[in-house]
């Protein structure tokens, strides 16, 4: 459960203040796969990085039980200087996994993103691809009761991303979603509801053609 | 399914700290092969040049003590405050993708910085203070406990005043250069390469205006036997500014405004 409590957000532009969203309200219901969609610039990104607290509230508060991930294949968490090993441990013990949890972890990792020798070297030395499996890896490897992911899901060649796709799905029998995609057929896939953002209002829709219908209207083709 | 949904948010609090503090010693020291050399090779560089340089022009600057030990000691909580100023000065945006890991909070990641540099700082100068006792100088502090105490003082210090400066850098983006400037000319009056008492009666009293003045004497008067420190030197003083700088810090954290992150 995910509930949006009359919140605001802005932010601060050379031209004065944009207001993203103004005294929102919503609720995630437990159990839910969610799907965010809108036109581009309505604020979908923003209310993730809310619903991730990577960004705060000016005011009015985001209540969350269970436990949430960080944005899926988030590369901005990696230390460039550290090896691949090293950036998954750290993550194992922020999440307080430590010894023998931690290790089977690391291994999940190893194995996953098939970086080979790379994993024992810095970061700085991957191509984009093996950052973004490294990254993709990590995620994977923990339980969350909700995965957030942004957007950009497959990552790799045809085969690595048919292999992502069999983990995700095995971790969605557990956990729900909620995803930002401009992908309506996605959408249709992955979640249960749907989530309308349109000049600064989101809609909650239980039936998600009636979203994706809505989201037709708003001017956008999908 | 994990115990992690079990923890207090003191837990969590120290398995984030500690996880931060590993991950930035292990950064620092392990850039490329020989990290830990090319660490340690640049603080010492910068304090061997100044060493070299002064102890053989000016060896009588400061009479009484042996220059090399003046001037390392005058470094050591000068080097501790600067490199820790600075890092919060870089501000938010410097670990905004760490913020995504959502036990991680950005006093965690100010506090873990504040430790390594600590770390690092004292591992430098325990090497430059061994370097020194090998050519026969007197390195060992008289005052052990007290020298901890200050330099303890100066991290907190640096802590407080870093909050306060973050803040404004955050408010202001194009101060952050401005503050970064300011650490040269604030190297020049903190007495750190000859002594204060050099200067005019009137001057010291200006000079006295500038805390870390204080902590570099402080330290020198707990480090090095027989210096006497300038006559307007004062414990309380820094003291109270670095809980005002710490106060003033926190309450601005806490009222986030900080915590803006440009989108």
């Amino acid at each position: 459960m995910i509930s949006v409590e009359n919140v605001t957000k802005s932010y601060m532009t050379l031209g004065g203040r944009k207001v993203v969203f103004r005294n929102l309200s919503l609720d995630f219901p437990e159990g839910v796969s969610v799907g965010l969609i809108g036109r581009n610039g309505a604020g979908k990104s923003t209310l993730m990085r809310l619903l991730s607290s990577v960004d705060l509230p000016d005011s009015g508060k985001i209540v969350t039980s269970g436990r949430i991930s960080w944005p899926v294949a988030l590369k901005g968490g990696m230390e460039r200087n550290l090896t691949g090993r090293d950036n998954v441990k750290f993550v194992c013990r922020i999440q307080g996994i430590r010894k023998s949890g931690m290790k089977e972890k690391v291994r999940f990792v190893q194995e996953f993103a098939e970086l080979g020798g790379y994993f024992d070297r810095p970061v700085s030395s991957y191509s984009s691809g093996m950052r973004a499996r490294l990254a993709f890896g990590t995620s994977m490897a923990f339980d969350f009761d909700y995965y957030l992911i942004d957007e950009v899901m497959a990552v790799g060649d045809a085969r690595f991303k048919k292999k992502s796709r069999l983990v995700f799905r095995e971790r969605l029998e557990d956990s729900k979603l909620i995803l930002v995609s401009h992908n309506m057929k996605l959408i249709r896939n992955l979640c249960d509801a749907v989530v309308l953002i349109d000049k600064g209002r989101a809609t909650y829709f239980n039936d998600v053609s009636e979203g994706v219908a809505a989201y037709r209207k708003t001017g956008e083709k999908p | 399914m994990h115990r992690s949904s079990t923890r207090s948010h003191f837990q969590i609090q120290r398995d984030v700290i500690y996880a931060l503090l590993l991950r930035e010693l292990s950064s620092t020291f392990g850039k490329s092969r020989g990290g830990l050399f090319w660490a340690m090779i640049e603080p010492i560089a910068h304090l061997l040049v100044p060493v070299f340089i002064f102890t053989f022009i000016r060896a009588r600057l400061v009479p009484g003590v042996e220059y090399p030990v003046f001037l390392v000691y005058g470094f050591l909580p000068f080097l501790l405050f600067k490199s820790i100023c600075l890092q919060m000065v870089k501000g938010v945006n410097a670990v905004k993708g760490l913020l995504a890991y959502r036990q991680v909070l950005l006093m965690d990641v100010f506090i873990a910085k504040a430790m390594a540099y600590a770390v690092i700082q004292t591992v430098v100068f325990i090497i430059v203070l061994t370097g020194l006792a090998m050519f026969g100088f007197d390195v060992l502090p008289p005052r052990p406990i007290e020298l901890a105490a200050v330099l303890a003082l100066t991290v907190m210090f640096a802590l407080g005043l870093g909050l306060v400066l973050a803040a404004i850098t955050s408010l202001v983006p194009d101060a952050r250069p401005v503050v970064s400037i300011m650490f040269m000319p604030l190297y020049f009056i903190s007495g750190i390469l000859f002594p204060v008492t050099r200067f005019p009666d009137d001057w010291m009293r200006v000079l006295a205006i500038n805390p870390v003045l204080h902590l570099v004497e402080l330290t020198r008067e707990m480090a090095v036997e027989g210096y006497e420190p300038f006559k307007y030197v004062s414990l309380a003083y820094p003291v109270t500014l670095a809980f005002t700088f710490t106060a003033i810090g926190l309450m601005l954290y806490r009222l986030r405004v900080l915590a803006r992150v440009t989108p």
